[in-house]
């Protein structure tokens, strides 16, 4: 056996940066643009843009089994890093080195189309979230026989309740395994009663996929799915390793 | 590198909104007969009788260039919003954007065939016009619908930065209206005031449709086509050059 292959982490993270210009259109429209040109002419046209750093430099691997945590007040690049890693967005600095197949879910409350029904939803999102996949037919039904959405599942979508909405959505994304998965904080949507059911459909699809990455305010989420952690601060890393050091580095950082 | 699946998303989404407009009521589809048409009698009302332009075959002139107006407005002031209108679908995984607004633009593009057979086809066969120049209509919608895409693909994406852009588009669509050869042939714009019909892109993607069921001239046809073809192409790069530089931004700000 070629000893060296196994322990080749699945994802190397080198110097990332990702970073923004303020610019003065946060939440503007255009006539207010216009009118701000017209009355402050001096502030708009010399205004120095400000650079925001979401990701300032983060470097880590994942190994192969790795169930790696994030945790990180809001905006310190959580979110932002996951974004890279999933390819939806691209750093200005730094190398994202995998041959992996990475899926990535930010929210579970997803529809497609709100007006068609909960099946047809399915599909399309199967569709979207599994493009490669030939079966998609056998992956639709057995997700809505695992959501037990019931005859729900043929009423409009936008009449679920958010908590229906997860169960749909998480048991459909689950359904397939893959390299690596990353999953942002999508466990807060699902109703109280389906959580222990869908626990631990999930708890078995993190443990069938190749690594992943568990982003969650929950602590105790955090204790129970992952076995190392990555504490985020302001866009750096500010510890990577054992689950129990990192928290209490995390609650010092918060304190 | 998905091009394929994508393709099948495409066309998938495309059917999906198709079926979720027209589910609860058929009514929607005679609307998109009934805003074309009801421009349409009016302009010919009042261009052809109260301020009497001699155009031969007047009908079928106004509804070649009117119907590629009403798909590129329609489909822009639609798809224009389409982004934040998904933003949640956008965010939650990774899809390509592009897919979600192809749909939208398709779906448009439907309504586009839809109103042509049922509206100008019928007056086209009662002309003593040539067939055979029809053969070329589908070469000649090309530019117009990739034109289309890439325009609605830039401002879909400055909309999710500017949430007012559609409010002035409206209003930058109805100065445009007066600016295209529509109602007017371009023969009858005076020398001096050209440069503002050629510097107006959207003419350019009309011309190769009204071009064929109009001029019946093959070598008029294949100058707009070229034209109408860069034209086009300008707009696709548009659309890359503003996705790429903003791409980061428009998911932190969705």
């Amino acid at each position: 056996m070629n000893s060296t292959e196994s322990s080749d982490p699945i994802l190397k993270v080198k110097n990332l940066k990702v970073f923004f210009e303020l610019e003065h259109y946060q939440n503007k429209g255009l006539r207010e643009i216009f009118i701000s040109s017209l009355s402050h002419p001096v502030q708009f046209f010399f205004k120095t843009k400000e650079l925001f750093y979401a990701l300032n430099d983060v470097s880590f691997e994942l190994q192969k089994g790795s169930r790696l945590g994030v945790l990180g007040v809001n905006g310190s690049g959580k979110t932002t890093l996951c974004r890279c890693l999933s390819g939806m967005m691209t750093p200005q600095f730094g190398e994202i080195d995998t041959k992996a197949e990475i899926r990535a879910i930010f929210d579970s409350g997803t529809g497609v189309m709100p007006e068609l029904t909960g099946r047809e939803n399915a599909y399309l999102l199967a569709r979207l979230f599994f493009p490669k996949s030939n079966d998609i037919e056998t992956i639709v039904n057995e997700a809505i026989e695992f959501s037990e959405l019931g005859h729900f599942i043929d009423v409009p979508f936008k009449k679920y309740s958010k908590g229906m909405q997860s169960r749909l959505m998480l048991s459909l994304i689950s359904s397939k395994t893959t390299d690596i998965l990353i999953l942002d904080e999508v466990f807060d949507g699902a109703d109280m009663f389906f959580k222990t059911k869908l626990a631990s459909r999930m708890m078995r699809f993190i443990e069938s996929a190749g690594a992943t990455i568990f982003v969650s305010h929950s602590i105790e989420q955090i204790r129970e799915v992952c076995n190392q952690l990555l504490v985020l601060n302001q866009g750096k890393v500010h510890f990577f390793g054992d689950i129990e050091e990192g928290i209490k580095n995390y609650i010092n950082l918060k304190s | 590198m998905y091009f394929r699946e994508e393709l099948l998303q495409t066309r998938d989404l495309t059917v999906a909104s198709i079926k979720s407009r027209y589910r609860k009521t058929w009514a929607g589809f005679i609307w998109v007969l009934l805003n074309p048409l009801m421009m349409f009698g009016v302009q010919s009302l009042v261009f052809r009788k109260f301020l009497k332009l001699d155009i031969p075959d007047y009908f079928l002139f106004l509804l070649g260039g009117l119907l590629p107006w009403i798909f590129l407005t329609t489909t822009v002031q639609m798809g224009t919003p389409a982004f934040v209108g998904h933003s949640l679908l956008l965010r939650s995984f990774k899809i390509n954007p592009m897919v979600v607004l192809s749909a939208q633009v398709l779906d448009g593009f439907i309504n586009f065939v839809a109103s042509f057979i049922l509206i100008l086809l019928p007056l086209y066969l009662f002309s003593d016009r040539s067939m055979i120049s029809l053969v070329l209509l589908p070469i000649a919608i090309l530019p117009l619908l990739i034109g289309t895409l890439g325009m609605t693909i830039t401002l879909s994406i400055l909309n999710v930065f500017y949430r007012d852009l559609n409010f002035v588009m409206g209003f930058l669509f109805n100065l445009l209206f007066f600016l295209t050869p529509i109602f007017y042939p371009k023969q009858f714009v005076p020398p001096q005031y050209e440069w503002m019909i050629h510097l107006n892109p959207i003419n350019y993607l009309i011309d190769p449709f009204r071009s064929v069921v109009y001029d019946n001239s093959f070598e008029l046809f294949f100058f707009y086509f070229l034209k109408s073809l860069l034209v086009a192409f300008g707009f696709v790069l548009l659309a890359y050059f503003t996705w790429k530089r903003r791409r980061n931004e428009f998911y932190r700000i969705l």
